[in-house]
């Protein structure tokens, strides 16, 4: 089995060559795409993202004890990378590992990954990305919380007492439980006490004190809720630059608040949805977001009004794909599409430029459906049609992972661990000349396709069967909540029998009863 | 179906305008806010079914508009939703048995009131309990007539509760600025270190809170619990949209006194001794863009 590449990523350095970062597993590799050779490759290890014991603990505590043991498990073997991004200065290299550890890397003028600092966060982050200061990370996790640490962190907030937040008391009052600091190994410098601390640490009953986290951080805005995307959005109002931090959530919730310092601020919801939302894409240089999730259409937001432009269906798009694949394999058409109906879930929403008839530059919208074999490409132009839902349906032959743009080049990256090769599929967009006009049109890019062929051999040895591989994958169905069965406790817990949901973080927000010290 | 059946039973037993008895309606004491409930809630405020909670206030049609024109059709928002003449004002988050609503209630006759509460008994219990108030005092004969107790203004018709949970909703249900008045009475503790997020006051929640609330409007905070309302205060005082209103101003203001005596629990801790811990808040205009 081929492991596939579950994030890709490009750095265009400015009059450089360009780079595709690729992860594997635990690996990141950096491939010089005008060399067609591999500058340098990177991996994650239990030994480098285990950092110290209290980060560990921090973690570990928060959580019940069958996850705990999951959790110890899992750092056994190199921990998975499932954010990759990089800074708008094409500098920087944020990956996050699913050990919850955000790595920040610099890309040296060969092509060379040089690590320069790993951050265990609180929860396990699901959506990060680097301000165009090109010095603020901003992640969002999956306990609903959007936290905002320094790309670089100062030297100073690693050694010494730091005291996250303490600066900028204008953004929140961050939570005590988290931030107020309390003795670490880090500022316990005689003997007998860190002996104390240690032996204290080692109780179980510990975890009623959090460790707090010793690098700068602020919590900038939360929900509760799951969160699942995040995107930072400007534009020019009175000729002023406004900035906004816009999160989805499980729970419908698409919601719009302003940038630090005033991140306390809610300027508004999108809502309209009525399943999870599962991913957000700014179209750029309009004022529309695109969101999807459990709903069979897309939404088009004008999201400085807050309203909903149309619901963009691709249900019929995506059963159509269903039913000719249930054609070519002979199985039962309408209960494989009856099967489908319920699992259209959106799981990537991307934009990439293409030439129009013209010579003009456009953009369009690429999608792609959860263990769905094609990506669906929708000009911008038609999105804000009120009518229109034609689309072009790439059909790729296995589900679409990540995309990223490398020159005038569209790579995918596709899910192809039974057939082998053709992990990286490159091609190139042009608008359609044939009967329908407005429409997207596809061909391989060839010459691409054999700079990437470096990395065919690259592969990860992390032992990856098909289950852990699915899990790493294919998150996205999982949000999904199950309505309908019973309530009479005013609080069921989440379906006992759904252990793979609770994987995927609905545990992680859960509470027992522990309340019962205050009877109404 | 909430509750036990035989409880439910008996609750559907008593005959209309009856007032319904708490017994029949109770509930395991907590439900975990993080939770996948079956809740229902509209997916946008405006589709909320507000007429079917105030029947009294849904905007009529001018007698003027022939029944075929199609003018007629703005009773109804795009949701298809019957407009209202007035929106909810005032929310008690978590609101329990009401007690603070129906108090509230004759004090303010022409401001909708709302309970939000995520017990499903427990506000079905408010709700019965609503409509039950509203058919006694439609059933008073007037105060001329030498009624022993005079008629209540608004007659509660301004009074009712949603079983929702509030952590996780309040944006579905009401719009920007569209409070006035929000009551956190008693709210649950959350003692353990790593709970914090299940209360119902945070950094993070509190924004939603300033969200819904108008410029100028108040958060009433009441507990028994000191830790709890040092928590409260810190949070809310240091978040850049609330300030904290001096002690003075707050005792003067009627719904301090209202949320002291008429909510359950209040009376539940007047009766054991306790102390009780009052904070008042006012949401702040946002400041400038930088
Ligand atoms: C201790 S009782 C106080 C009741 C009432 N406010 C009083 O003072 O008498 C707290 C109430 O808050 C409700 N509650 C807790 N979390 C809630 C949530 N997330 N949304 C709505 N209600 C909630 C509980 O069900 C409970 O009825």
């Amino acid at each position: 089995m081929t492991h596939p590449f579950q994030c890709i990523a490009t750095v265009q350095l400015p009059g450089r060559d360009e780079y595709l970062a690729a992860a594997c597993g635990p690996k990141v590799f950096l491939v010089n795409a005008g060399k067609g050779e591999i500058a340098s490759e990177w991996s994650a290890s239990s030994l480098t993202t285990a950092t110290s014991n209290g980060n560990d603990d921090a973690a570990g505590t928060s959580e019940r004890p069958a996850k705990k043991q999951k959790t110890s498990n899992a750092a056994s073997h190199a921990p998975n990378i499932i954010k990759l991004t990089v800074s708008l200065s094409q500098q920087y290299i944020v990956a996050v590992t699913d050990d919850k550890v955000i790595h920040v890397f610099e890309i040296t003028g060969h092509g060379e990954l040089k690590a320069l600092s790993q951050r265990c966060m609180p929860k396990r982050p699901c959506a990060i990305q680097v301000l165009p200061d090109n010095a603020t990370i901003i992640c969002a996790d999956k306990f609903g919380d959007v936290y905002s640490l320094p790309l670089l962190p100062s030297d100073a907030a690693l050694t010494q007492n730091a005291s996250p937040g303490a600066e900028h008391v204008d953004v929140m009052k961050t939570d005590e439980a988290t931030f107020k600091p309390s003795a670490t190994n880090l500022t316990v410098h005689t003997e007998r006490n860190r002996k104390a601390l240690e032996a204290q640490m080692q109780q179980k009953n510990f975890s009623a004190k959090k460790e707090p986290l010793k690098f700068e951080h602020k919590l900038l805005l939360g929900h509760v809720s799951m969160l699942t995307d995040v995107v930072f959005a400007t534009r020019q109002v009175d000729g002023k630059q406004r900035s906004h931090i816009i999160t989805a959530d499980r729970d419908e919730h698409i919601r719009i608040s302003r940038a630090p310092p005033q991140s306390h601020v809610i300027e508004g919801y999108c809502l309209g949805h009525s399943e999870f939302v599962s991913k957000l894409c700014l179209i750029p240089g309009t004022d529309i977001l695109v969101s999807g999730g459990g709903d069979s259409w897309l939404g088009v937001w004008d999201w400085p009004s807050f309203k909903l432009r149309r619901k963009f269906d691709i249900r019929a798009a995506v059963l159509d794909t269903i039913r000719q694949d249930a054609e070519v394999s002979g199985a039962d058409k309408t209960d494989t599409i009856k099967k489908a109906d319920k699992d259209v879930v959106v799981s990537g929403l991307w934009t990439a430029p293409f030439a129009n008839a013209k010579g003009k530059q456009e953009t369009a919208l690429l999608v792609a459906c959860e263990r769905r074999p094609s990506l669906l490409i929708i000009p911008i132009s038609r999105l804000m049609l009120k009518k229109d839902e034609s689309m072009t349906q790439t059909r790729v032959g296995h589900s679409v992972l990540d995309v990223t743009c490398i020159g005038d080049s569209v790579v995918l990256s596709l899910d192809t661990r039974s057939a082998g090769p053709g992990r990286l599929q490159p091609m190139k967009l042009f608008q359609s000349s044939g009967n329908d006009k407005g429409a997207v049109d596809y061909e391989r890019d060839e010459e691409m396709d054999a700079k990437l062929k470096c990395l065919t051999k690259s592969s990860t040895d992390a032992h990856a069967d098909d289950k852990a591989l699915d899990e790493l994958l294919y998150g996205v169905a999982n949000l999904r909540k199950r309505r309908g069965w019973g309530d009479d406790a005013g609080g069921t817990q989440v379906d006992p029998s759904d252990t793979k949901r609770d994987d995927n973080g609905t545990e992680a927000m859960d509470v027992e009863d522990d309340l019962t010290v205050h009877k109404p | 179906m909430a509750g036990p059946p035989n409880k439910r039973q008996k609750r559907e037993e008593k005959h209309e305008g009856q007032m319904p008895q708490k017994k029949f309606y109770r509930q395991r004491a907590h439900a975990n806010p993080f939770s996948d409930h079956d809740l229902t809630y509209p997916e946008h405020p405006s589709a909320m079914r507000w007429s079917e909670h105030y029947p009294h206030f849904v905007a009529t049609i001018p007698a003027a508009v022939p029944k075929d024109d199609p003018i007629a059709t703005r009773d109804y928002n795009e949701y298809y939703v019957a407009r209202m003449e007035k929106r909810v004002e005032v929310a008690d988050i978590g609101c329990g048995f009401g007690g603070l609503l129906f108090a509230l209630a004759p004090r303010m006759p022409a401001t909708l009131i709302l309970g939000l509460e995520i017990r499903t008994s427990v506000a079905e219990f408010v709700q019965d309990k609503a409509k039950a108030l509203r058919l006694q005092q439609q059933q008073q004969p007037p105060a001329s007539a030498g009624a022993e107790t005079p008629p209540v203004p608004g007659g509660y018709e301004n009074v009712s509760c949603i079983r929702a949970n509030t952590m996780k909703f309040l944006p579905n249900f009401f719009a920007k600025a569209q409070l006035t008045k929000i009551f956190l009475c008693f709210p649950d503790p959350h003692f353990k270190a790593r709970k914090h997020k299940a209360r119902i006051v945070s950094a993070t929640l509190n924004s939603e809170y300033a969200f819904v609330l108008a410029p100028g409007g108040m958060v009433y905070t009441i507990t028994d619990v000191e830790d709890l309302h040092v928590w409260m205060v810190e949070h809310l005082a240091a978040h850049p949209s609330f300030a904290r209103v001096a002690e003075g101003e707050a005792e003067g203001d009627e719904c301090v006194a209202v949320m002291r005596r008429e909510t359950e629990e209040g009376k539940k801790v007047e009766r054991n001794g306790g102390r009780k811990f009052v904070a008042v808040f006012r949401r702040l205009e946002d400041p400038a863009w930088p």
